[in-house]
């Protein structure tokens, strides 16, 4: 029985996949059709494109280094959780190490800063 | 310090020297370059007097490790095989240089560059005969094609850049398939008692390889060996790199750097694989007899100088490649003689045509005319080097010729008798252009040629008195061939047919 | 579960952590350093944090261990001398990428836009090239050294992705070098998704990612062969397309053009030196037990790869293109090393891979020197004459070629010759025939610019070779040095390379 191990895996890709293609139709046959003009716009997430690209359709550029300042802190996060969590067990070591890492982040973070990167307009 | 190395060295210093004198002294570095050769030459005369005849062993020898990892050395040793070669290299060496004191003012660069290309070529001339490491070889047989490439592609005439890269990409090709057949001994020789280069333990090795193994080694060493010696079918850049090349180059080209071909299927074509070399030996003598016939008939049929000659050089290296392959004592004794006898015949016509060429603007035969009573002394230079390359008896190649086809005769009638027609032929094809050119009524356009000069004269009458005198008294030669092509046969068991029959007559 | 505080090595990580240390620094510079000083701190840093990795590296030279960190990265000696090698050609290239005339003033201004135009007019510089080359070279050194895949994996986008970016900032013809970018971004996304499918997929057949628990389940043979071979091939496409290997070389001849030139010489050598150590040790300490399954198909792409690159490089009208092809070629040929998989390979393969870099680093160099008003002139009919107008500059050009063709006497010949053998040793006489008939091949068109180079007269549309830059000159002077010594005297670093060369497992 050397494959057993792969049938859960094979169980749970054919269950997202499944629950990914019920969720796409049952939207599509069940829900309201109702657009109106924000609807239609490219970014839904509150903000209005802007300023507009001139022939539409492209976002400016400065949500991307929003987004990617986003993961920048983000990565910090995931790793400082872990940290935290066996921060006992692993010492000093892990204090330096740590400084370290969230030393280099900064580094970054002021790279961003200094080069104009925060500034919206 | 070692007589080949110094050898070798001398002419690369010569380089330096050249390079340190200022471009536009022109007539230093000539002379510069003029003194190295002659001094090399001299050192190579001495090499003659010094070497042991009697002895078959290599002598002169040095051994320094190169690249041990690989079983790499830097090997130097010659027998009479390898002298006569460098003799004639070393002495053919000064001749072109003097021949051709104003080769250099055509290029495209200035005769500073061609000067220490031919030096750095003598360099490696030396270097291709006295190898006997085949890695050493390999890189000097290789190696010595860039010198040789800028030296007809910059200096040359007519097509001069696609006759280079003609040249050169023929022999990198054959080049690559011998270094294939080179690594392959080199990996067999690393099962049978560790990496080596040695000549000597490379020729015991035959005996741990399949015929399949030996043959295809023998195919990689052989065609790039008969694309540089050039045989037929193989011999289609010859023509253009001669006619392109400036006349000093074509006779390094073809009396030195073709005989590193032959001199290669002796050295390490039969050395290294006997019984391949003996499996292919009728392909080999019909191709040589085709060889004979074919560059004979190219040469009645060629209307330009340059191309006349070489396409008489493609029958004389058929001639040797068949004493060659015979495998008996007189036909590589005679082989032996017949390529240094080719280097000096091929070097007179050579420089006599180029100067003839340069006096009339013109290397079509047509164009000449008459010239026996306008310049005597260059007619007969060229008359005395056209009758030493047909063999004429009383000039040097008859000896060599007869004793090819004495040797040829003796285990390959057939062969031996197809190739006495090219004797004929070589009749016409001498006999043709002599006619033309130098007899008969002086047509326009020569009236006023001036004949040879001091200088001239001076580079000729070594190399006439070279033709003539080995023609009367080849002994000394022969006294060192004999032995060291009756070691190379017996090495490896070749064995004469007529055993009694000694060639050194 | 339980946490222990992991022990690294910081002596054996020096070289890295000290690459990365200048490369914050280089950062921090970017922010808060006066912009007209940061031309000259940056490069200071830069050549500064290299040398000192390098002295770094010399300290621990003899030292090995497989647990540098913690079982993911390896350190030996193979480890030191690719390392040592991508640190001397990142030193070189660092000194071409120092003449900022290549660079665009404003990588982020639209081309042709009035950004750009004002950009041009204050003299911007993209210094952050110097840390972008630096992270860089921290990816590719631990690149050779991981020792499991999930490292090997961090390792390849440490080295991309800086180079992603250094691919587009080209000064002249911007939307070429920024398309280059992109389509080296998006092809090579695409290979990293490729080697992570693997990884999941070596995963899932030997629970473990590291190589030594991969080859303890091969040697066991305990798993699933299916998964065993997914990963192998998924893992192989990956590292493949890094090397350029044929069919995953389309990006190559795009990005070398596009790219600014001294980026396109970096890349070009360290990528190879860094690439080709971690193909080196996944397929030697990994995969070596599993031979049978991947060498057919390694052996077919190592053929295909060297024929292709020779064959389609011959067409190419544009110098940078020409040696993207001929680098494709010589991936196929540095494959041939790792099909061999011996020592001897091993040793061949990090030989060819230093003098192929250094070579490569300084034909680059040399590309950058011929320029027009608009630039870099890399169309080669415009090279024509070059050695008319600067002799200099288009020898060194034609030694380099002359060097990937493997002419001896240069360091490529010797490379050449120890990575053919060792892989004849093996008993690859399909690779040994096909590199040898490809070599012919390529030296047709290494000899085809030489000849456009020397025997053709010059254009007249003001091509010119600029006065190079002192450190420019430096790397052209000690690439051609380095070149011929290995060419003439290779054995101490072959020595070297023998003595200290091996993966520990």
């Amino acid at each position: 029985m050397s494959a057993n191990p792969y049938i859960p895996i094979l169980v749970i890709f054919a269950i997202g996949f499944g629950f990914a293609a019920f969720s796409v139709g049952i939207a599509a046959v069940t829900g309201p059709a109702r657009y109106n003009r924000a609807k239609l716009e490219a970014y839904e997430c509150g903000i209005e494109p802007s300023p507009q690209a001139l022939q539409g359709g492209r976002f400016p550029v400065k949500y991307f280094l929003t987004a990617m300042l986003f993961i920048v802190f983000d990565i910090e996060i995931v790793f400082l959780y872990p940290w935290a969590v066996t921060f006992d067990k692993l010492g000093l070591f892990g204090l330096v190490e740590m400084a370290i890492f969230i030393g280099t982040v900064f580094v970054a973070y002021a790279y961003v800063w200094r080069r104009g990167g925060l500034e919206w307009d | 310090m070692n007589a080949l190395t110094s050898m070798m060295l001398l002419p690369l210093l010569g380089s330096l020297l050249v390079a340190v004198i200022p471009s536009d002294q022109t007539l230093r570095i000539k002379q510069a370059a003029l003194g190295t050769t002659l001094l090399v030459a001299i050192s190579g005369v001495m090499a003659w007097f010094k070497f042991d005849s009697a002895n078959t062993s290599f002598q002169f020898v040095q051994i320094a490790q190169w690249i041990p990892s690989f079983g790499i050395n830097y090997a130097v040793g010659v027998d009479g095989l390898a002298l006569v070669l460098i003799l004639m290299s070393v002495l053919l060496a000064p001749v072109v240089v003097l021949a051709g004191w104003n080769e250099s003012e055509g290029g495209r660069w200035s005769a500073k560059v061609f000067y220490i290309l031919i030096l750095v070529l003598e360099t490696m001339m030396i270097g291709v005969f006295a190898a006997t490491d085949v890695f050493l070889f390999y890189v000097f047989f290789e190696a010595m094609l860039i010198p040789v490439y800028f030296l007809i592609g910059g200096y040359g005439s007519g097509e001069r850049a696609a006759a280079a890269v003609k040249f050169l990409l023929y022999s990198l090709f054959g080049g690559l398939l011998m270094l294939a057949s080179i690594i392959g001994l080199y990996v067999i020789s690393g099962t049978h008692g560790g990496h080596t280069f040695d000549i000597g333990q490379l020729s015991e090795l035959h005996k741990f390889m399949s015929p399949t193994t030996q043959n295809l080694l023998f195919l990689g060493f052989f065609i790039a060996f008969a694309i540089k010696a050039p045989v037929w079918p193989l011999h289609t850049w010859l023509p253009d790199a001669a006619a392109a090349a400036t006349p000093g180059t074509s006779v390094l080209l073809l009396g030195v750097l073709d005989k590193v071909g032959t001199f290669g299927m002796i050295r390490f074509c039969l050395t290294l694989f006997p019984d391949a070399s003996k499996t292919f030996t009728p392909v080999i003598l019909v191709f040589a007899v085709i060889s004979i016939l074919y560059g004979a008939f190219l040469a009645i049929g060629a209307r330009d100088i340059k191309r006349l000659i070489a396409y008489t050089s493609i029958s004389h290296f058929g001639f040797i490649t068949m004493g060659i392959f015979a495998m008996t004592t007189q036909g590589h004794s005679g082989a032996t003689l017949y390529m240094f006898n080719h280097g000096f015949s091929t070097a007179a016509l050579f420089l006599v045509a180029g100067w003839m060429i340069s006096r009339r603007g013109s290397s079509t035969i047509a164009d000449f005319g008459g010239l026996q009573r306008v310049t005597p002394v260059m007619a007969w230079s060229f008359f005395i080097a056209g009758m030493s390359s047909l063999a004429l008896p009383g000039l040097s190649s008859f000896v060599s010729e007869f004793l090819v086809l004495v040797g040829t005769y003796t285990r390959y009638p057939v062969a031996a008798v197809i190739a006495t027609f090219g004797i004929v032929l070589a009749a016409l094809y001498i006999l043709i252009p002599v006619q033309k050119a130098l007899h008969g009524p002086t047509t326009p356009g020569n009236e006023n040629l001036p004949d040879l000069n001091l200088r001239e004269k001076i580079a000729i009458a070594p190399v006439i008195a070279v033709i003539v005198a080995l023609g009367f008294y080849p002994a000394p030669l022969l006294n060192v061939i004999n032995p060291a092509s009756a070691h190379v046969l017996e090495v490896q068991g070749f064995t004469d047919p007529v055993p009694s029959e000694s060639a050194g007559k | 579960m339980t946490f222990t505080a992991p022990v690294l090595n910081y002596a054996q990580l020096a070289p890295m952590l000290i690459v990365l240390g200048g490369a914050l620094i280089g950062v921090l510079i970017e922010a808060f350093g006066p912009r007209a000083s940061r031309h000259a701190s940056q490069l200071f840093i830069t050549v500064a944090s290299l040398v000192a990795a390098f002295a770094a590296l010399v300290r621990v030279r003899n030292q090995s261990s497989v647990d540098a960190a913690m079982g993911s990265v390896g350190f030996d000696g193979a480890g030191v001398l690719l390392q040592g090698t991508i640190l001397i050609i990142a030193l070189l290239s660092v000194f071409l990428i120092a003449d900022q005339e290549n660079f665009t003033a404003l990588a982020a201004a639209v081309p042709g836009s009035s950004e750009e135009r004002e950009s041009l007019q204050l003299d911007l510089r993209v210094t952050e090239v110097y840390p972008l080359t630096l992270f860089a070279v921290a990816g590719m050194l631990l690149f050779p050294v991981s020792t499991d895949l999930i490292t090997l994996f961090v390792a390849l986008e440490m080295l991309s992705l800086p180079l992603y970016l250094m691919a587009g900032l080209s000064r002249r013809r911007r939307l070429m070098s920024q398309e280059s970018a992109l389509k080296y971004f998006l092809l090579g996304a695409f290979s990293s998704a490729f080697l992570l499918f693997g990884v999941a997929y070596l995963y899932g057949y030997s629970n473990s990612v590291t190589f030594a628990g991969i080859q303890a389940s091969i040697t066991g043979g305990s798993g699933n062969d299916v998964f065993l071979l997914l990963g192998i091939a998924f893992i192989s496409v990956g590292l493949l397309f890094k090397v350029g290997a044929v069919p995953f070389h389309a990006w190559s001849p795009d990005v070398y053009q596009g790219a600014p030139t001294a980026i396109t010489g970096f890349m070009a050598a360290a990528t190879k030196v860094a690439a080709f150590g971690a193909i080196l040790r996944i397929f030697y300490v990994a995969f070596a037990n599993a031979e049978w399954q991947w060498k057919p198909a390694l052996v077919l792409i190592a053929i295909v790869t060297m024929v292709f690159g020779s064959v389609v490089a011959i067409t190419q009208r544009d110098v940078k293109r020409m040696l993207a092809y001929s680098s494709i070629a010589h991936a196929g040929f540095l494959l041939a090393g790792v099909i061999a998989l011996s020592k001897s390979g091993l040793d061949a393969s990090i030989f060819y891979l230093f003098a192929y870099g250094i070579a490569t680093v300084g034909a680059f160099g040399v590309v950058t020197l011929v320029r027009d008003s608009a630039g870099e002139v890399t169309d080669l009919n415009r090279w024509s004459g070059l050695g008319k107008r600067s002799p200099l500059v288009a020898s060194v050009f034609a030694f380099f070629l002359l060097a990937f063709a493997g002419i001896p006497l240069t360091s490529g010949f010797i490379g050449k010759f120890s990575i053919f053998s060792a892989a004849y040793e093996t008993g690859s006489t399909a690779i040994l025939i096909a590199g040898v008939l490809s070599s012919a091949i390529a030296a047709f068109f290494y000899i085809r610019v030489i000849v456009l180079m020397f025997f053709k007269d010059p254009v007249e549309d003001g091509t010119s070779v600029v006065i190079p830059s002192a450190l420019t000159t430096t790397t052209i002077a000690v690439t051609s040095l380095i070149t011929l010594i290995l060419g003439i005297f290779p054995a101490p670093l072959i020595n070297f390379i023998e003595s200290s060369a091996f993966f520990i497992r």
